[in-house]
C-alpha cells in the first residue's frame, strides 16, 4: 500500500516526463504488476489527454493596437488594427461638452458662489474631454479642491458632454436602506448617492455603461451592479434597459454583450420602456457574431414573454429563421426551437 | 512605418529573446512589437484560463508586456524571457482574483470561442462543447495556486523548476500542487469510479 501511495504520486510527473530515469523505470514496472495502479495509471493519462481539448484562443488584435499606442505613441500604426468609436456613439461625442448638474459644479463651481445664477457656463478653462457642470438653481455650489459627496436629489440628471470620468467605484455601504453610491474621479474625487430611482443616479449609471472608451471600470463590473441593483422590480428603469440594449448593439466586446444580455434578462418585464429591449435582442439574435450572444437573447426574449409581454410577429419569424438556419450554431437552433415551444405552442 | 523600420523589424524576427531585451535595456522599444508577437498568445491564453474572463484576460495581456519594458533592467538574461513574462502575468492574476469582486464567475465566458458552424458536424459540435465545459468546471473547482501550476504544466510546457520560479515556492510545492489538482481534475473528468477508490480497495 505504501508503495502503491508513492507511484500514485509519480503518477503527474511521469506525465509531465520529471521523472529520473531510475524512478521512471520503477513507476512503470510497479505500473505492469499492479492492477489498481494500471487502473490509476489509464485514468490520469485519460485526464492529461482530455485537457487537450480545451482550444487555444486567438489575442485579439485590439489588445496589441493599445499596447503598441501606449508604449510607442510615436510610431506609425498601419500594421494594427484601430479601434473606431461605433457610430451610435458618436452623438455622444458630438453633444456640447456640457454637463449640467443642478447644485453642483464639480470643476470650477465655488462653495459660495452668488446664490440664484442660473445656467452660467463655468468651465471655461477645462479641457473639453473633462465636461463642465453648471449651477441652475440657488442650491449651494460645491467646489473641486477636495472630495466630496453630493446627494443625487440635488444634481440635475441631465449629462449633456463627455466628461471623462474615470476610477468609477459602485457602494451600497448599508444593505438594509434604499442608498447607493457611485464614486468617480473628474478632477477631484466625487461620490454621488442616492435612491437607485433618482433619475440623475439612473443617468449616472447609464453613462457609465455606455462609456465605452475607457478602461476603466470594468464594464462587466457596472453591469453586474446594474444587475444586482436594478433587477429587483420596485427599481425598474426603462433608461437602464435602453442602455443596456446599446451595450448589447454597441460594445466591441464579447464578454461585455453577454453580460448585458443577461442582464436584460433579469430586468422586470416592466422596465423594457418603448420596446428598444426587443428591437436590440432581435437585432443581437439576427447580427450578433457570438453565438453565446444569440442564444442569450432567445432567452431573454422568452423571459419577456413569459412575464406577460406579446412577442411581435418580427420577433416570431426571426426565432423560427433561426431554428431552422443550416448554418446555425447547432445550441442557438436548438434554443430558438425550444423558445417558439415555450411561447407560441 | 519606414522601409528602414520595416527592414528592423525583419531583421529582429532573427535576433534571440535576450538579444531583444538588451536593446529594450538600451532604452530603444522598436523590438516590443516583435516580442509581444511572440509571447502574447500564451499570456493571453494562460490568463484567459487562469481568471475565466476574456476582458480581464486582454488588461493582463497589455499590462504584462508594459510592465516587461518598464521594468526591463530587472530581466536576468541568464532566465528565459517566458519565464519572467509569466512572472509578471501569474502576479497580475493573482492581484487581480484577490480583489472581492473579480472572483471568477460560473460560466463565464464559455461560449465565447466555439469553432464555426461549418467546421465541425453539430455532434462533433455538442461533443467538443462539453468535454470544454467539463474541464472549465473542473479547472474552476482548482484552487488558484493549483490552476496556476497546472495551466503552466499542460499548457505551457513549464518545467517544475520553472514554475517555482514564477510562483515564487520550492519545487516540492509545485509537484505537490500538481498532484492534488490532477486528482482533483481526474475525478472529474473520469469519475471516482476510475483510479483512486479502487487502487485503495486493492491494498486493503
Amino acid at each position: 500500500m505504501p508503495e502503491c501511495d508513492v507511484m500514485k504520486e509519480s503518477m503527474p510527473l511521469l506525465l509531465t516526463e520529471s521523472l529520473d530515469p531510475v524512478r521512471r523505470e520503477l513507476t512503470h514496472q510497479h505500473i505492469e504488476g499492479c492492477a489498481a495502479c494500471t487502473e490509476e495509471w489509464l485514468a490520469y493519462q485519460e485526464t492529461w489527454s482530455l485537457l487537450t481539448d480545451l482550444p487555444e484562443v486567438d489575442v485579439p488584435a485590439r489588445v496589441k493596437s493599445a499596447f503598441l499606442a501606449q508604449v510607442m505613441p510615436q510610431a506609425e500604426r498601419s500594421n494594427v488594427l484601430p479601434f473606431h468609436r461605433r457610430p451610435a456613439f458618436k452623438w455622444v461625442a458630438q453633444a456640447a461638452a456640457v454637463v449640467v448638474i443642478a447644485g453642483g459644479g464639480y470643476l470650477a463651481g465655488h462653495r459660495n458662489a452668488p446664490s440664484g445664477s442660473v445656467l452660467q457656463p463655468i468651465a471655461a478653462t477645462n479641457s473639453a474631454n473633462a465636461g463642465s457642470f453648471l449651477p441652475v438653481s440657488t442650491a449651494p455650489t460645491y467646489s473641486i479642491a477636495e472630495t466630496r459627496t453630493l446627494p443625487a436629489r440635488a444634481i440635475s440628471p441631465n449629462i449633456e458632454g463627455r466628461p471623462d470620468i474615470e476610477n468609477v467605484n459602485f457602494i451600497d455601504t448599508n444593505p438594509n436602506d434604499e442608498e447607493i453610491g457611485v464614486s468617480f474621479d473628474i478632477t477631484s474625487h466625487v461620490t454621488v448617492t442616492g435612491r437607485p430611482t433618482d433619475k440623475s443616479m439612473v443617468r449616472l449609471l447609464r453613462y457609465v455603461l455606455e462609456n465605452e472608451d475607457h478602461m476603466t471600470p470594468s464594464r462587466q463590473r457596472a453591469i453586474d451592479w446594474v444587475r444586482t441593483t436594478y433587477s429587483r422590480p420596485h427599481n425598474a428603469d426603462p433608461e437602464i434597459a435602453e442602455a443596456l440594449a446599446n451595450v448589447l448593439r454597441n460594445d466591441t466586446h464579447e464578454g461585455v454583450r453577454i453580460k448585458a444580455v443577461d442582464t436584460l434578462k433579469t430586468l422586470p418585464a416592466t422596465a423594457s420602456g418603448d420596446g428598444d429591449t426587443y428591437k436590440a435582442l432581435i437585432e443581437a439574435l439576427k447580427n450578433d457574431p457570438n453565438p453565446s450572444v444569440r442564444m442569450k437573447a432567445v432567452e431573454a426574449l422568452v423571459n419577456l414573454a413569459r412575464s406577460g409581454a406579446v412577442l411581435s410577429n418580427e420577433t416570431l419569424d426571426t426565432l423560427r429563421q433561426k431554428a431552422s438556419q443550416g448554418d446555425e450554431n447547432l445550441y442557438v437552433r436548438v434554443k430558438a426551437a425550444e423558445a417558439l415551444k415555450n411561447v407560441h405552442p | 512605418m519606414t522601409t528602414s523600420d520595416l527592414r528592423d523589424q525583419r531583421e529582429m524576427k532573427h535576433l534571440s529573446d535576450q538579444e531583444l531585451m538588451k536593446i529594450v535595456q538600451a532604452g530603444d522599444f522598436s523590438p516590443a512589437s516583435e516580442i509581444y508577437d511572440r509571447y502574447s498568445t500564451r499570456i493571453y491564453n494562460f490568463a484567459f484560463r487562469f481568471l475565466r474572463n476574456s476582458e480581464a484576460a486582454e488588461d493582463a495581456t497589455q499590462e504584462v508586456f508594459v510592465k516587461m519594458l518598464k521594468h526591463a533592467s530587472q530581466f536576468n538574461g541568464d532566465a528565459k524571457l517566458s519565464t519572467w513574462l509569466f512572472s509578471i502575468t501569474a502576479n497580475w492574476c493573482r492581484d487581480y482574483l484577490r480583489k472581492a469582486d473579480n472572483k471568477p464567475k460560473e460560466g463565464e465566458d464559455v461560449l465565447l470561442h466555439l469553432p464555426g458552424s461549418g467546421e465541425y458536424s453539430p455532434e462533433r459540435q455538442l461533443e467538443q462543447r462539453e468535454n470544454e465545459q467539463r474541464i472549465q468546471k473542473a479547472l474552476a473547482a482548482l484552487t488558484p495556486d493549483q490552476r496556476e501550476a497546472i495551466l503552466l504544466s499542460r499548457y505551457q510546457g513549464l518545467s517544475y523548476a520553472e514554475i517555482a520560479q514564477i510562483s515564487g515556492c520550492s519545487e516540492g510545492a509545485v509537484k505537490t500542487r500538481v498532484f492534488r489538482a490532477m486528482e482533483t481534475m481526474k475525478k472529474a473528468l473520469t469519475g471516482e469510479s476510475r483510479g483512486g477508490n479502487q487502487c485503495l480497495n486493492a491494498m486493503s
